[in-house]
């Protein structure tokens, strides 16, 4: 490897109180790559995430983004290439703004112009017409939602995109619409991926390794081949495989 | 399983549909839905706005107004549910048809111990004593696989977690012994391994006690691998009825609706990955 | 008539202030339907107008004493009849709206923004400035509302614009309260982590995009409120120590007629009608709005 890796987590601790979430983590994501994370809920997958975005501060280890070690409170320059997508896109869009408004705040922040253009440019490449600019969010619908939540996301123009569960809560049409379009953007921006989910077939589909957490640890690292051809190593992996497979009558 | 359909069904239902009256006109929510449930599992699959779930709650006369039920049959046991006065429908209610919802933290009272509300299910339709009822509730926390249910029946809810309290409610709407369960995404909050347990639980009963099962899911793995029938439901009609076993079952693609087949398209799936998935068209003459 | 009707209601606005006024028609259209709403928006109306009119609408001068004239009851000439010093009661009460209204207009300014700003930046911030401001706020909430006005009043001395201060000092604390629950709920939500994931500044986040939603709630309270602040401006100035006579003010009509409250009915009950209409106009006109900008 040539190229030093997008993300590097060495040791990340994680305690809230007296639980102790993430327990001495280690994992890396290469540049351009899509890396997954599994897990059942209480497995602190979703708090990994919270710490590689900044939203959770209180955390020990270390934590690279391109190299660069990352201080607890992060500077305005992380959020332009970091960005997030959240899990419940009725919760993640403030009620009383436009798409137009949640497009427009991170571009007012940043000190951005041209933000005619840019809000035009992420509408269209996250497949929302035009004419859905001055809409609020009660009057779009789950997916069209998620689409916004991950125009918001781009409009900075970031390289790494940190996804939490982004289509758990739609119809499973829906989610193959935002699916696509995920891998679409990735292919194009030449995105980074860091992707939590509980359902490994999507998991599967979208990266190329992945990481299984439980009660805080990881427990196996692999690649989507070993999963597709049902090799994990470890016995948590191996039943959460089948427990995905449906039920059995035995 | 052939010889429990053949004798009286459970539940038949002819033409089915719940109609809001809405100021700005009125939403069609199931649109001329008919079937008939026997001691089996019967799965009805379908993305929001399909009506699966206004289905189960039709059955259980449960639809809020505006919204309106009517029927060319409706009949539970040779009683026809149409006809009856809402006091007895009532009745039927919890004793006869109980329903499971997603979230139990919402069906349950938080000020009560779980094993309270369970004791209590139990004296409203039968004549008990408490110690009884108590008797009879720590039995039932048993079946649901609690593992130490005097324990478990002291609690509040907000001191179960997510799959014991959905253990709790199934505990809570079998105590009365129904013939027919609604589940409406009963495992949905759940974690996959959570998931097969309770499952499990819910299979017993059909197989054991003969019970007829409503699984209303979005889920089409869990409910081909679960149920004996499934109804696939879109906009408020049933696209098609078929055996759970055929869904998978790669001859008989050229049988399935357009539908059933563009939501198995749209799945991601582990043994035939895929570099795009598959989107749905959705043609309006399906609704028709 | 439909081209307007059109552009406000069409589902793809093309500019903000079409969206934000296509918004806004929604809400009025919702409000609309529910008539005592209306009823309550008709009374509150109504003593704009009257306010704004008192001197066509009055019948005679509100200070004009006339000695002969005293204590007459209603006729064609003083239809709610005449006070202990002469005076027109309907034209006291007719200027008593601008007093009231002044009461109320310089309570939710002042008010208003305070009990938001620190209720909003107390829930959002948390830690030792909730705690603070929070245990200030216990201070105010922990005596009658009245009786701490009466002291600030009886500090300040009496008058109108110090019944005001004493009004607003008083009545902050339960607008910061609202404001920092609904803040708590708020700043759960997964659009303020967005919001902080692109970087934005804790006072950005506050007044942008926290505020806004907490202003619904804030206005249906100070509707709401109204009444009560009305209430205890009359309180204030039934006991002297609010306006100052002969300021035509409701709540010291109410007491300069206590003592011929047997005799001479009318140099109370009119002031006292008065009050509890525009009241009521508050009340109706606030659970209209709650209906109509809390559902969301």
């Amino acid at each position: 490897m040539t190229t030093e890796p997008a993300i590097r987590v060495e040791n990340l601790n994680v305690s809230f109180g007296d639980s102790h979430v993430v327990k001495d983590l280690s994992f890396s994501v290469g540049s351009g790559e899509s890396y997954g994370i599994v897990g059942e809920s209480g497995s602190g997958k979703s708090t990994v995430l919270r710490v590689l975005s900044g939203l959770n501060r209180d955390w020990g280890g270390t934590v690279e983004i391109a190299g660069q070690t990352q201080p607890k409170i992060r500077d305005k320059a992380f959020y332009r290439a970091v960005q997030m997508v959240f899990q419940d896109p009725y919760g993640s869009l403030h009620p009383k703004k436009t798409v137009d408004d949640t497009l427009a705040e991170p571009l007012a922040i940043h000190g951005i112009g041209d933000a005619e253009r840019r809000i035009g440019r992420a509408m269209s490449e996250v497949g929302l017409p035009a004419s859905f600019r001055f809409r609020y969010p009660h009057q779009l619908s789950g997916g069209q939602r998620q689409r916004v939540a991950i125009a918001r996301a781009l409009v900075l123009e970031p390289s790494i995109l940190l996804l939490d569960e982004p289509t758990s809560a739609l119809d499973v049409s829906i989610q193959a619409e935002v699916l696509n379009l995920l891998q679409a953007l990735r292919r194009e921006r030449k995105l980074t991926y860091v992707l939590v989910s509980h359902d490994l077939a999507v998991v599967a589909h979208m990266c190329q390794r992945l990481l299984v957490m439980q009660f805080g640890r990881g427990v196996e690292e692999m690649t989507a081949q070993m999963l597709a051809a049902r090799s994990p190593q470890t016995d948590y992996a191996r039943q959460l495989l089948t427990a995905s497979e449906g039920f059995r009558r035995d | 399983m052939n010889e429990s359909i053949k004798e009286q069904p459970l539940l038949e239902l002819d033409n089915l549909r719940v109609d809001f009256h809405t100021p700005t006109g009125i939403v069609h929510a199931v649109r001329g839905l008919s079937f008939t449930l026997g001691r089996e599992r019967l799965g009805i699959v379908g993305e929001s706005g399909s009506g699966k779930s206004m289905t189960g709650r039709a059955i259980l006369d449960l639809i809020p107004p505006p919204g309106l039920v009517t029927a060319d049959r409706m009949v539970f046991r040779g009683q026809d549910l149409l006809t009856m006065d809402r006091r007895e429908r009532r009745k039927l209610r919890g004793r006869r048809i109980s329903m499971v919802m997603q979230d139990p933290k919402f069906s349950l009272n938080p000020v009560r111990t779980v094993g309270d509300q369970i004791a209590e299910a139990y004296r409203v339709h039968h004549r008990a004593s408490a110690r009884e009822a108590r008797e009879r509730s720590l039995s039932m926390l048993e079946q649901v696989q609690i593992r130490e249910p005097a324990r478990v029946y002291e609690l509040y809810p907000h001191e179960v977690s997510g799959g014991m309290g959905q253990r709790v409610m199934i505990a809570m709407m079998l105590i009365a012994e129904p013939d027919i369960l609604i589940a409406d995404e009963p495992t949905s909050a759940l974690d996959v391994t959570v998931q097969l347990q309770i499952l499990k639980i819910l299979d017993d009963l059909v197989t054991q006690r003969g019970m007829g099962l409503i699984f209303i899911s979005h889920d089409l793995h869990l409910v081909q691998s679960f149920c004996d029938r499934v109804i696939v439901m879109y906009g408020g009609k049933a696209m098609e009825t078929l055996p759970a076993a055929e869904l998978a079952d790669e001859s008989a693609r050229a049988r399935r609706h357009p539908y059933t087949l563009g939501l198995l398209g749209c799945l991601p799936d582990l043994d035939h990955p895929k570099a795009e998935l598959a989107t749905l068209t959705r043609d309006p003459a399906w609704l028709a | 008539m439909t081209t307007w009707t059109d552009y406000l209601l069409t589902d793809s606005p093309s500019s903000r202030r079409q969206a934000r006024l296509g918004q806004m028609y929604r809400k009025w259209l919702a409000f609309r339907r529910n008539p005592l709403a209306m009823v309550g928006l008709c009374i509150i109306v109504a003593l704009l107008l009257v306010a704004a009119f008192a001197p066509l609408i009055a019948t005679a001068d509100p200070l004009a004493q006339n000695l002969d004239r005293r204590l007459l009851p209603p006729s064609a000439t003083n239809i709610f009849g005449t006070d202990s010093l002469g005076r027109d009661i309907f034209s006291r009460i007719v200027y008593g709206t601008r007093v009231t209204l002044v009461i109320v207009l310089l309570v939710v300014v002042s008010v208003g923004p305070i009990g938001l700003l620190i209720g909003a930046t107390s829930g959002y911030l948390g830690g030792w400035v909730d705690r603070a401001l929070m245990r200030m706020t216990d201070v105010f909430l922990a005596f009658p509302r009245l009786v701490l006005a009466l002291a600030f009043v009886a500090a300040l001395g009496p008058g109108l614009e110090n019944a005001v201060i004493a009004i607003a000092i008083t009545a902050w604390p339960p607008y910061a309260r609202v404001a920092r629950a609904e803040t708590l709920i708020i700043r759960q939500q997964d659009y303020i982590a967005a919001i902080r994931l692109q970087g934005a500044s804790q006072w950005r986040i506050v007044w942008k995009h926290v505020v806004p939603l907490c202003l619904p709630s804030l206005i249906v309270r100070t509707t709401l409120d109204m009444a009560g602040v009305i209430l205890i401006a009359a309180g204030l100035g039934f006991l002297g120590l609010g306006a100052q006579p002969p300021i035509p003010e409701w709540g010291a009509m109410i007491s300069a007629g206590r003592e011929q409250i047997f005799d001479q009915w009318w140099v109370a009950t009119f002031p006292g009608i008065a009050i509890c209409i525009v009241a009521l106009g508050f009340n109706l006109l606030g659970d209209g709005l709650r209906d109509v900008m809390d559902a969301r």
